[in-house]
């Protein structure tokens, strides 16, 4: 089903903010397997690439981040870091249309894709050794010649499929549009996380050619841009084949981040809604969090799941096995560049009020407010984050594998190398910081409270929509 | 299309820089397209206008199974991949929604539920909790054609996996108490289910494609009105005939070796006796002709999913190569003709795809788009004559190659973790296959001819025979497809069926 994940779009994609480089740490005994050795430099350009070999088996993974994401988007243009990257898969000077991903297919690529998320976007494709030579000319060509292929026509069609993408997404899918409400809460504008990476469709059909034309010139520069390069492959020959493609890329120099204002909750914000898709009704409540990496994150990581991974997490035990009161639960701390989002999900079982939900909700809050969770929880944590975090060293590209983990710390904290520290981050959290978390960041006066709710069963049938 | 295909370089073709843009805007670029120039400094980018050669090809690795039996007929199946201190440890079952009883569908999805809601000495918050300290939770699927319960754990956990696991086989509590709240679990998941325009497509799907009584004709979660008349003993006694040494595998994958797992499967396994044999392949459905467009009313929805399909073919089928390459043409790849149609082309879906699913019995054929909902008909139009297009405009040899060298180059790829190595081998003992099957799979994949290639494509996606399924806008759909000449449109609505209320108090 590859065709179908093409080009998708990873709302909840790992943010990508450079802060200082830190040092790489040397791995704790027993976690030596989770070292990734690599090689990073930077060429005259700009363009930075990160090295890493990896023989299990004859296929490399070419990975390129542009530090470009949904926050670079202009007011009145929410979707267009999302809807341009569908534009890099149409073709460049010496790349004939849509012939991109085809092309990869029939060498036998796979893990092909491009993603975009708040902070940064990222294209890869993971390919058969003889092939990597293939994969960075593609990659060369969009990255210097993108605009020469550009037509009206082109972003004319991908407009229409990524209004697809939203309508699969957001208006037909379970809570879609719910949910957009609560995030429009969360980040209201012009903050730049408002259109929640799909952007609105009034935004999406005002996008013009220019707009491509300026978001390239400002941000697809090689300086805006790492290369990583994943695999089984020639380091020499490699290095001299990145100088022929990329080497004499014309640039500029890095683009400085826009500065933007955190937003705050100065209250509870409870939204009611008619929920048309789904069946349940769902209570969402979600709060403002610290950004990825700092103080706090990871403290959020595991209350996360000590209330809600697992039957035996505190949420999942009292509202779907004790109380039988939910059929589902699903916390996570959101990390992102700017601000997290720390998200609270339960389905009520049919005919239980969200209000009922809420109820119960607080009570289990207000208990850790009190009382913090206990060490045990902590530490079943931690053991989950090394076993899923090791797990993710196993493929060398696609969603999460050694390239991107090496590109999300490279990005975030300018060291490839960071899992030690990253990991080493949730040794520092106690009962009483999760407390202390719960109690002056999870407030029940600073919240969004979301409650989609389907009408009574055999609804009237509603009229068809306006088309556009 | 055609356009699209002669632009699908490869790699070698000299030729294809005449399809190219000119290199750099000088005029004497354009004078001489057949041969590209030698580079000078003044067209220094030159090179960029040709695709670069491929390298030496590297021998295709494949991944290999081993295989021991102990003494009580488990069947023990191990691929082992040292570099990380990883492994996966899963219990297969060959039996599955398939051997659901006429009448209480659901029942090996609720069966399978209930092993993890307490066994041994540990209740549903106890077991959890100690697979918790592992790391883990456990990872669990139902197919028509088997089950499996697994985990992926660092190597040093999989001596304690395995006890757990053993507890969940060997032990498994079935307490009233417990079965009754999962049973209300699993129907208030069918009332979220009923409610996604795709899960309501599948059901719809799946008793058009293969009849409501056949094996594969309900969804593994059964509906609310089968679910709601499962008792205990009918758990107790679905898992006493099914579930036995004889009729299981159990599944080692990673930093593990075929003795270490013989040792852990006779220490974990080697006393669990029970009677279960294998159960039988479903019989092949008829492939009638179509009669009827079925329609799932969802008035006001933004998109209209549509599905299109018929039985395809059994694991093992010798039109399975082909028929895997004729379907990567149709639309198995992106850059599929449905795909680069409906998508690229029309902008009428975010994706269009088509897919063969060979089970232990003649499994299903699907094509499958979410398109826009004003484009419905349109888009059928457009999907249909994509599927009369595989005989009006014959697959060429450009787009066989290049289906051909994809899937093949693309195995190793696909076998990078070893959960992926895991769910691989209890496809193999599921679908009863070899274990050098997927050497076979490659050899199948080099040698499928053209002809053969075209004949399946003909025989199995013949526009008379594939069901068509929509969910969306009753009057929409009314308008845009009733003049298709496709069927007699009939609305049909899972969501309503008898017993459904049930499920709402």
């Amino acid at each position: 089903m590859k065709a179908l994940v093409a080009a998708a779009l990873v709302v909840f994609g790992l943010p990508a903010l450079a802060l200082s480089a830190q040092e790489a740490k040397p791995l704790e005994p027993g976690r030596e397997a989770l070292a990734i050795p690599y090689e990073k430099y930077t060429l005259p350009n700009g363009l930075e690439v990160i090295l890493s070999v990896d023989r299990k088996l004859p296929v490399v993974s070419v990975n390129v981040w542009y530090h470009v994401g949904a926050y670079h988007e202009q007011p009145g243009r929410t979707g267009f870091a999302h809807l341009f990257e569908h534009m890099m898969f149409q073709g460049s000077r010496n790349v004939a249309d849509d012939v991109h991903i085809p092309m990869l297919e029939q060498l036998g690529a796979t893990d092909i894709n491009g993603t975009t998320s708040f902070d940064r976007t990222n294209y890869f494709e993971t390919v058969p050794t003889h092939h990597l030579e293939t994969a960075l000319w593609l990659e060369s060509d969009r990255m210097g010649f993108l605009l020469d292929a550009l037509t009206p026509e082109k972003l004319a069609t991908q407009r229409e499929v990524v209004k697809n993408e939203r309508r699969q997404g957001t208006e037909t899918a379970p809570y879609g549009l719910a949910r957009e409400a609560a995030w429009h809460a969360l980040f209201p504008l012009p903050h730049p996380y408002h259109g929640a990476v799909i952007g609105s469709m009034k935004d999406l059909d005002a996008a013009t050619p220019e707009d491509v034309k300026s978001f390239f010139l400002q941000w697809y520069a090689p300086s805006n841009a790492t290369l990583a390069v994943v695999g089984d492959f020639d380091v020499a020959k490699t290095k001299a084949l990145i100088e022929k493609y990329f080497g004499s890329l014309p640039s500029h120099p890095k683009p400085t981040r826009p500065e933007v204002a955190s937003v705050k909750l100065s209250k509870p914000v409870v939204i009611r809604q008619e929920e048309r898709v789904a069946t349940l009704p769902l209570l969402s409540i979600q709060w403002l969090t610290p950004g990825y990496f700092q103080e706090g994150d990871a403290t959020a990581d595991v209350l996360a799941t000590a209330l809600g991974t697992g039957k035996a997490s505190r949420l999942y035990r009292r509202l779907v096995l004790d109380k039988q009161l939910a059929q589902s639960v699903n916390v996570t701390q959101q990390s992102e560049g700017a601000q997290s989002v720390f998200t609270l999900d339960v389905v009520a079982r049919p005919g239980v009020s969200t209000d009922a939900l809420l109820k119960e909700v607080d009570a289990v809050l207000e208990d850790i407010r009190r009382n913090g969770i206990t060490s045990e929880e902590i530490q079943r944590a931690r053991t989950r984050y090394d076993t899923r975090t090791l797990a993710g060293l196993q493929s060398i590209g696609g969603f999460g594998g050694k390239a991107d983990v090496l590109q999300n710390y490279n990005h975030f904290v300018g060291e490839p190398s960071y899992v030690a520290q990253d990991l080493a981050r949730y040794e520092t959290v106690t009962p009483e910081s999760v407390k202390l978390f719960a109690r002056d960041t999870l407030r029940p006066d600073a919240r969004v409270i979301l409650h989609a709710v389907p009408p009574a069963r055999k609804q009237a049938p509603v009229e068809p929509k306006e088309r556009h | 299309m055609r356009r699209l295909i002669t632009a699908l370089v490869t790699v070698s073709l000299a030729g294809c820089a005449s399809q190219q843009k000119p290199a750099t805007p000088e005029p004497q670029d354009t004078s001489a397209p057949q041969a590209p120039k030698p580079a000078t400094p003044a067209d220094a980018e030159a090179f960029r206008a040709t695709p670069p050669p491929p390298g030496k090809p590297p021998e295709l690795v494949l991944p290999t199974f081993q295989k021991a039996t102990l003494d009580n007929g488990l069947t023990v199946l191990v691929s082992t991949r040292r570099e990380l201190p990883l492994v996966f440890a899963g219990l297969t079952f060959a039996a599955g929604s398939a051997q659901d009883p006429v009448g209480k569908n659901g029942l090996a999805d609720l069966t399978y539920r209930m092993l993890l809601e307490g066994a041994g000495t540990r209740d549903t918050v106890a077991l959890d909790n100690a697979f918790a300290d592992l790391g883990v939770s456990p990872f669990q699927e139902v197919t028509p054609d088997g089950a499996q319960v697994g985990v992926r754990v660092l190597t040093r956990n999989v001596d304690a996996a395995l006890a757990l696991l053993a507890d969940v086989t060997l032990r498994p509590t079935f307490a009233p108490k417990a079965f009754e709240r999962r049973k209300k679990q699993q129907l208030a998941d069918l009332v979220r289910r009923l409610g996604q325009p795709t899960a309501l497509g599948q059901i719809v799907f799946l008793s058009s494609v293969f009849g409501n009584t056949h094996p594969y004709g309900h969804p593994s979660q059964g509906m609310p009105d089968s679910v709601q008349a499962l008792t205990l003993e009918d758990v107790q006694g679905f898992y006493k005939k099914h579930a036995g040494p004889a009729a299981a595998a159990l599944v080692l994958t990673g930093d593990i070796t075929l003795d270490e797992a013989v040792a852990f499967a006779k220490q974990h396994f080697g006393a669990w006796k029970a009677p279960a044999s294998l159960p039988p392949a479903p019989p092949a459905p008829p492939t009638p002709a179509r009669q009827t467009v079925y329609v799932v009313p969802k008035p006001g929805l933004d998109q209209t999913v549509m599905m299109l399909g018929r039985p395809g073919i059994a694991a093992g089928n010798p039109d399975e190569y082909s028929l895997d390459l004729a379907t990567t043409v149709f639309g198995g790849f992106f850059g599929s003709r449905l795909n680069m149609n409906l998508r690229e082309a029309k902008g009428y879906s975010y994706g269009a795809g088509a897919s063969m699913d060979p089970r232990l019995g003649v499994g299903p054929l699907t094509a499958y788009a979410s398109v826009r909902a004003d484009a419905t008909g349109p888009a059928l139009t457009e999907a249909m004559g994509e599927v009369s297009g595989l005989k009006s405009r014959p697959i060429t040899e450009k787009e066989l190659a290049a289906a051909r060298e994809g899937l093949i180059r693309s195995f190793p790829g696909a076998f990078e973790s070893v959960e992926g190595l895991g769910s691989s081998a209890s496809q193999l003992y599921r679908k009863r296959r070899p274990l050098d099957e997927f050497n076979r799979t490659v050899e199948g994949l080099r040698t499928a001819t053209a002809a053969d290639v075209q004949r399946v494509a003909e025989k199995y996606l013949d526009p008379a025979t594939l069901q068509i399924i929509l969910v969306g806008d009753p009057l929409l759909i009314q308008e845009q497809v009733s003049g298709l000449n496709l069927g007699k449109l009939m609305a049909v609505e899972p969501d309503t069926q008898p017993g459904s209320a049930s499920a709402h108090p």
